[in-house]
């Protein structure tokens, strides 16, 4: 009678949860049995780790061995078991010692040749783990600086099933070649690390400042950052642009395609301040989850931006697939920016089930089992033309769309959705005379991320102590009741709704920006200039 | 403090007028018309005494109003068992209720225009003044059975008046009645629940918190006094309160025979402005408003600003402008903005330019925005920063402008960016 504990980690989305391997070797009929809701990629596991044993040099038990994983009830999916089985099965064997499996996570998927390989979602099965007062993990070679970044782990580096069981006999390094790597979590990892392998290859999204000045250094032919300095007569977009990434607000974004809806959209990231320590570890998680993540860049700090295109499904927006629930579009945006460019082209239930996050700020995929949630609080920016021809307006251009077309093609964005905007404007194809008088006015996305970083410090401090940190996030009513702007403020705001040109719901939503206008301008509280410049900002959309 | 003490603070005269609100039901004409002639201390010695007070000139004349005086003191020493000490009605003047009497200086003036059927004395709960909230009010009732509409319509006036600085006053009933009161609630603006019954007695029931939340932002009033029960009756002598508190007196809707009628009937013997909301000619919910627009005068309303303005000829539609806002007449459109528009200095489209709109508030503008007016174009669009160099201010400023102009109406947004806006 053998027995053997290990310890792996089982996600659902991107929260992880403990889970116990038993491996019993018993007299009887040789045979290996698995237990308790494997899916078929756990089940196949079977032959692959008897492979990856018998091919790392160490001999498979022939008896009866029957393999739990606990709790039973939770569906478990995914190859990282592997490790966690094999040193499970090779401990209840005797070779490797009981006490050293004890308090480490083993994660990891094993080659036939015994080899470990990288899988997704490390930092967040890592994160687990250490709520779970596990000390030590082990992970594959090329996982280890995502999972470094958690504080107060240490992250064993293994490379291959016979690393992991020289590591665990008390000989590292015996039989493998490769040496087996400890690292301490949370500590920044030093330039040029033997662990950074890959090819280097990074998405455009993701610059740090490093990278930043090797690209100037290059000189031309380097891709440039995009800089919202080259948005030339654009100034009021620059400036919507500008409130937006302060406060968090969603935008959108009506004109003529050439007018730089897309320019101004992609600019977005450059002027919003890197995310702290807790955003970045979020994003990353959920990035992880998704096996998006750069493979030299552990930890993403700069807010992602993501813009897919419109023939995507739900699944792809919001999230979902069989099997392992993988994170959509607007989890991956979150902390950072989801741009819907042609947003009518959309389909229309894709567009609706973007409502649910907005609102609460996560996406829950429901399955039979489990509910996976992802944490989606991004700052949507959708951008149309003003018809389906998409050609500009005017006589000399060409567009013959009727108002009843061009009022179904915007109708397609669905009002409940369009609530949630609280900055819309218009842009207009430039003209010569602008181009030329915008030019001292331009600045560069350097200049406006400070203000966006003094400003959304500001908006923070105030807002300390509530479940907010955006003026976006704000609900209209407390807005109202418990930071209405200086007395007086709203007079031409008052008029306009007098005027019918806004409704009472575009109030709060001029107020919620003119908060931010206020913040960007360092004044404790909106005055009548800040609701002036908001209301200028609400009605700069044809209706 | 202890209830004796606190007795003891309360003067002679209220503490009779306590204790009359205890005997007499409210509005009986006898006590009305005993309280001009007598002082409130010598009439409830006088009831509990069971002896006529003294003859003095009007008082028991005529041997039928001597029989009838003589009637009404056998009906008030009925209750006489159930006068609390003046310990008690101390007590009860803890808790915040109080009490306000015709001779404090927060009695509302209004009330007096009922005569003999003035209130003995109102029972109170809440902070708030009561004789300055009454100075800017409006009564908003209607019927208890109201139609998503009424009650719609109800909560948005409220809310729109409230947001002004006019004060709701209203019944506490169920449906236009609340909605009322919750419109001017959701914009923290004051309102008056005036109840048929003790202040500390939730009527309607459902309504507890409804009025706890009154209380803490207005206030919450009645002729009777507290631990009072309502009675049918009793809310049609209420509504004459509601009447003579108020400005003005709003019916959202009434049914043929509704209670509010009863409201609109004294807002209009006491010669105050009644005012009725329309609503569809086929709802029955709405005959009374209907009825009352025909037959007696009512003036046709349907927004908070027609209510301001009607209640408020010299058009002081807003509550006072910040100070260097504009001058004087600025926030009514059209009146008087032709004498002139801005500092005198500034050049611009005077009464004889293509843009100029008589109807457009023009002295509200400041020297900016005016400079920035006038870097428009007189025709087409143009772009935010050309005007900013023509106009020779910054950025910023413009956009400021151009939220200021827009929202005024003097600028729209075309195809080639913000134009002036053509009059008409």
């Amino acid at each position: 009678m053998a027995l053997a504990r290990t310890h792996s980690v089982a996600l659902i989305g991107v929260t992880g949860q403990v889970v116990e391997i038993e491996v019993d070797i018993a007299n009887g009929l040789v045979a290996t049995i698995l237990v308790g809701l494997p899916d078929t990629a756990l089940r196949e596991a079977r032959d692959r780790i008897r492979a990856a044993i018998t091919n790392s040099g160490e001999e498979w038990p022939h008896r009866k061995i029957t393999i739990g994983l606990s709790p039973a009830s939770l569906p478990k999916r995914g190859s990282w078991f592997d490790l966690a089985i094999a040193i499970g099965v090779l401990t209840a064997a005797g070779t490797v010692p009981r006490a050293a499996v004890d308090g480490v996570i083993f994660f990891g998927e094993l080659g036939l040749d015994g080899r470990l390989r990288p899988v997704r979602g490390v930092l967040p099965a890592v994160l687990a783990a250490v709520d779970a007062r596990f000390g030590k993990v082990m992970v594959a070679r090329e996982n280890a600086a995502e999972a470094a970044l958690v504080p107060g782990v240490r992250v064993i580096a293994v490379s291959s099933l016979t690393g992991a069981a020289d590591w665990l006999r008390g000989t590292p390094g015996l039989h493998d070649g490769l040496p087996v790597t400890e690292l301490e979590g949370g500590q920044p990892l030093p330039a040029g690390h033997v662990l950074n392998v890959g090819s280097g290859a990074r998405g455009p999204a993701h610059n740090d400042a490093a990278e930043n000045d090797a690209a100037k250094a290059a000189g031309p032919g380097a891709v440039a950052t995009p800089d919202l300095a080259e948005l030339l007569g654009q100034a009021m977009a620059r400036r919507a642009a500008e409130v937006c990434a302060a406060g968090g607000h969603h935008l959108s974004l009506l004109g003529p395609p050439g007018a730089g809806k897309t320019m101004l959209a992609e600019r977005i990231p450059s002027i919003l301040p890197r995310l702290d320590t807790t955003a970045a570890l979020e994003v990353t998680a959920i990035h992880s989850v998704a096996g998006t993540l750069p493979p030299r860049v552990p930890l993403l700090t700069d807010p992602p931006f993501l813009a897919p295109h419109h023939t995507a499904t739900k699944a792809a927006i919001v999230g979902g697939g069989s099997g392992i629930i993988r994170p959509g579009s607007a989890s991956l945006a979150h902390r950072g920016v989801l741009f819907l460019d042609e947003a009518p082209e959309f389909a229309r239930d894709v567009l609706d089930a973007l409502r649910q996050p907005l609102e609460a700020g996560e996406v829950v995929v429901a399955r039979s089992g489990v509910t996976a949630r992802f944490p989606a609080r991004f700052t949507l920016i959708l951008a149309a033309n003003p018809c389906p021809c998409a050609r500009a307006a005017g006589p000399a251009e060409g567009c013959s769309c009727s108002p009843t077309t061009r009022r179904r093609y915007l109708g397609r964005i669905s009002g409940p959705l369009l609530d949630r905007v609280d900055v819309k404007i218009e842009l207009e194809p430039v003209g010569r005379t602008e181009l030329l008088n915008d030019r001292s006015f331009a600045e560069s996305s350097r200049t406006v991320a400070l203000r966006v970083l003094a400003a959304r410090e500001r908006a923070a401090h105030r807002l300390r102590g509530t479940p907010w940190r955006l003026n976006a996030e704000v609900p209209g009513s407390e807005l109202r009741r418990t930071w209405p702007p200086a007395p007086g403020a709203l007079r031409v705001v008052e008029r306009s709704l007098e005027r019918g040109q806004i409704s009472a719901r575009g109030v709060v939503k001029v107020i919620r920006v003119a908060w931010t206008v206020a913040d960007l301008a360092g004044r404790p509280r909106p005055t009548r200039d800040d609701c002036d410049t908001a209301l200028g900002l609400w009605l700069g959309v044809r209706r | 403090m202890s209830p004796a003490s606190l007795a003891a603070e309360l003067c002679e005269r209220t503490l009779a007028r306590a204790g009359l609100t205890y005997l007499a039901e409210p509005g009986d004409p006898a006590l009305g018309a005993l309280l001009g002639i007598c002082e409130p201390e010598e009439i409830l010695a006088a009831i509990k005494a069971d002896m006529l007070p003294g003859t003095g000139p009007g008082c028991g004349d005529s041997p039928a109003s001597r029989a009838a005086l003589e009637r009404a003191l056998g009906r008030w020493r009925i209750r006489l068992p159930k006068l609390p000490s003046a310990a008690d009605i101390a007590g009860a003047c803890r808790d915040g209720i109080r009490l306000v009497c015709p001779e404090d200086p927060d009695w509302p003036g209004g009330l007096d225009q009922l005569g003999p059927a003035r209130p003995y004395a109102l029972w109170l709960r809440g902070n708030t003044d009561l004789r300055h909230s009454c100075q800017r009010s409006v009564s908003v009732v209607g019927s208890r059975a109201a139609t998503g509409y009424g009650a719609h319509v109800a909560g948005e006036i409220a809310a729109d008046l409230a947001e002004r600085g006019w004060v709701v006053v209203s019944g506490g009933a169920y449906g236009i009645d609340a909605a009322a009161h919750r419109g001017a609630l959701a914009t923290r603006g004051i309102t008056i629940a005036v109840l048929a019954c003790g202040v500390d007695f939730p009527y309607p029931a459902g309504h507890a918190e409804l009025f706890a939340d009154i209380a803490a932002h207005g206030l919450v009033i009645s002729e009777w006094p507290p631990g009072c029960h309502p009675a049918r009756m009793r809310f049609l002598v209420r509504n004459r309160v509601i009447a003579a508190l108020s400005c003005g007196t709003v019916i959202v809707e009434a049914g043929e025979r509704s209670g509010a009628l009863n409201t609109a009937r004294h807002a209009a013997e006491l010669g105050k402005p009644l005012m009725a909301v329309p609503g569809p000619v086929t709802s029955a919910q709405s005959a009374g408003c209907h009825r009352i627009i025909r037959e007696w005068g009512a003036s046709c309303v349907t927004r908070a600003a027609d209510i301001i303005d009607l209640l408020s000829p010299l058009s002081a539609t807003d509550a006072p402008a910040p100070a260097g806002a504009g001058s004087a007449g600025a926030g009514s459109a059209g009146a008087g903005s032709a004498g002139g528009r801005g500092p005198a200095t500034l050049p611009g489209p005077g009464p004889t330019s293509p843009a100029w709109d008589p109807a457009l508030p023009y002295d509200d503008l400041d020297a900016d925005t005016t400079r920035v007016l006038d870097a428009f174009p007189a025709r087409g669009g143009a772009g935010t920063s050309t005007i900013a160099v023509d106009a020779g201010v910054d950025l910023d400023t413009v956009l400021r402008c151009i939220g200021v102009l827009a929202g005024y109406g003097f600028i729209e947004r075309g195809d080639d960016g913000w134009r002036l806006r053509r009059p008409g």
